[in-house]
């Protein structure tokens, strides 16, 4: 995982290892840091996809504010990863549309 | 900013969709130098915060037969104007809770079909469910649906109507408020503003919300009164949410998906409010909770933003149009929270009565002086 195990000013401490899926493939993460740490510290750079353009979207602002890391997690549509806490098991998927709203809901 | 005109042929007031489209209607059958004075911008009004809907399913004959026409004008006003308005025909799916309400929605649809709208009733929640998958409308008695019914795009069809109307040499003074009305020998002569005054041959009141008060400079009495209404908007998701207008005046509200992919919905308010565009969180919990009702699987779409517009009501929730006691003072106003969908075939009239042509409609009718005799428009099918 690329991240930095020691922070130069602050004292900073993870929380416990969780498992969560993107796209499908396994990985691990931290709970409680954003999703879209999580997938950067994993390697991934790629978020959505914009609906018109298709053109690739990743981390931007990380405060919430940019639309640029919208993902699908756990099926839901448009979730701001870089401010969503990461949790266990969590579904995270690549946005290729604006956000599907399926008919059934619970 | 453009050099302000001291004279002027017409001037309007109001840059809101009625006042626009009169501007252009008026300039395309003749009249010469007209100017429309706006106290902010071009659709910063109720045109601007409305809820875009259009539809042809009134109780009223009149009323059907104005909306049919503006619906006829605005299939072909992207061509008309060369400039795109927005128009999506998803239709208007209406909504009955109640008996009394679905007894007069059949009555409606018999009028209509007998003026051309071939509008629907039905009791099937399954063929609700059909035009609008996953509505959850178990509680309703009956619904009506027309598929020509839909909505538009306020802001690109104002701005459409701004850019054909300069074509035909129409002048826009944005930023311009009216402060004061000459009147002579009980004729209106020139309309004083912030920036100077304008002498001319008539003036027209497309004012709305703000109508009764540009009156008074003149010293006619509007009935009119500003009455605020909450709307709000969420995050754009994939089409097909909401594909009509969903609408219920017993249920109290509209619901929409521009093509954007952006849900509109609003609500009529339950308690007295006027003039001033204070919006609160009470209204976007109470919109929320009412698609969420309505429409299930909105569930997980976020709310982006809330807003506060204005019905311009008159007594009877019908229209003034026409000239008032001051001669060459003009009316159109008091549309009661159709400005919009009403914008193409109020400025029609307007520019039919000021050119001496044959409106399309006889507003004799929607004269202000109604109210005065006693006289009403009674219209069923309002929110």
């Amino acid at each position: 995982m690329e991240l930095i195990a020691k922070h130069p000013v602050l004292d900073y401490k993870h929380g416990r290892e969780v498992t969560f899926t993107f796209d499908g493939a396994e990985m691990k993460g931290f709970e409680g840091e954003p999703i879209a740490m999580a997938l950067h510290a994993n390697g991934v750079k790629v978020y959505r996809v914009t609906p018109e353009m298709k053109r690739t979207r990743g981390f931007f602002c990380a405060i919430g504010k940019c639309s640029s890391c919208f993902m699908v997690v756990d099926g839901v549509p448009n979730v701001r990863t870089c401010v969503t806490p990461l949790a266990e098991g969590m579904k995270v998927e690549t946005q290729k549309d604006k956000g599907r709203v399926p008919l059934d809901v619970d | 900013m453009t050099e302000f005109p001291k004279t002027a042929d017409v001037v309007v007031i109001g840059g809101g969709g009625v006042g626009v489209a009169t501007a252009y209607y008026l300039a395309k059958a003749g009249r010469k130098n007209v100017v429309v004075l706006e106290k902010n911008t071009v659709c910063s009004g109720s045109t601007g915060r409305c809820g875009a809907g259009i539809r042809a399913q009134w109780g009223l004959e009149l009323n059907c037969r104005m909306a049919l026409a503006c619906l006829d004008t605005f299939e072909h006003l992207d061509e008309e104007l060369g400039l795109p308005t927005g128009l999506n025909q998803g239709g208007y799916l209406l909504v009955a809770y109640k008996e009394k309400e679905w007894a007069q929605f059949q009555k409606n649809v018999e009028l209509q079909h007998s003026l051309g709208i071939m509008s629907e009733a039905f009791t099937d929640v399954k063929r609700a469910q059909e035009i609008c998958p996953g509505v959850a409308v178990d509680d309703a008695i009956g619904f009506t649906f027309y598929a020509r019914d839909g909505h538009a795009d306020p802001f690109l069809t104002t701005f459409a109507f701004q850019e054909a109307a300069k074509r035909y040499g129409v002048k826009f003074c944005k930023f311009t408020e009216v402060t004061g009305m000459k009147v002579v020998n009980g004729q209106v002569k020139a309309v004083e503003t912030n920036r100077g005054t304008i002498e001319c041959s008539d003036v027209i009141n497309c004012a709305g919300s703000w109508a009764q008060d540009v009156a008074k400079l003149a010293g006619v009495e509007l009935p009119n009164w500003a009455e605020r209404h909450q709307i709000l908007i969420t995050e754009p998701v994939d089409p097909g949410v909401c594909p009509p207008m969903l609408m219920s005046f017993s249920g109290n509200y509209y619901i929409q998906q521009r093509p954007h992919g952006s849900i509109i919905a609003g609500e009529s308010p339950t308690s007295d409010v006027r003039l001033g565009y204070t919006s609160n969180v009470n209204s976007v919990a109470s919109i929320a909770r009412t698609i969420l009702k309505i429409l299930p699987r909105a569930k997980n779409i976020r709310v982006v933003r809330q807003w506060a517009g204005h019905y311009d009501m008159t007594p009877d929730s019908a229209p003034i149009l026409g000239e008032t006691d001051v001669k060459h003072f003009w009316h159109a106003t008091g549309f009661s929270g159709h400005g919009f969908m009403l914008a193409p075939v109020a400025g029609q009239i307007m520019a039919a009565l000021l050119t001496g042509g044959k409106p399309p409609f006889d507003p004799t009718i929607m004269d202000y002086h109604r109210f005065e005799r006693g006289e009403r428009i009674v219209e069923p099918n309002v929110v």
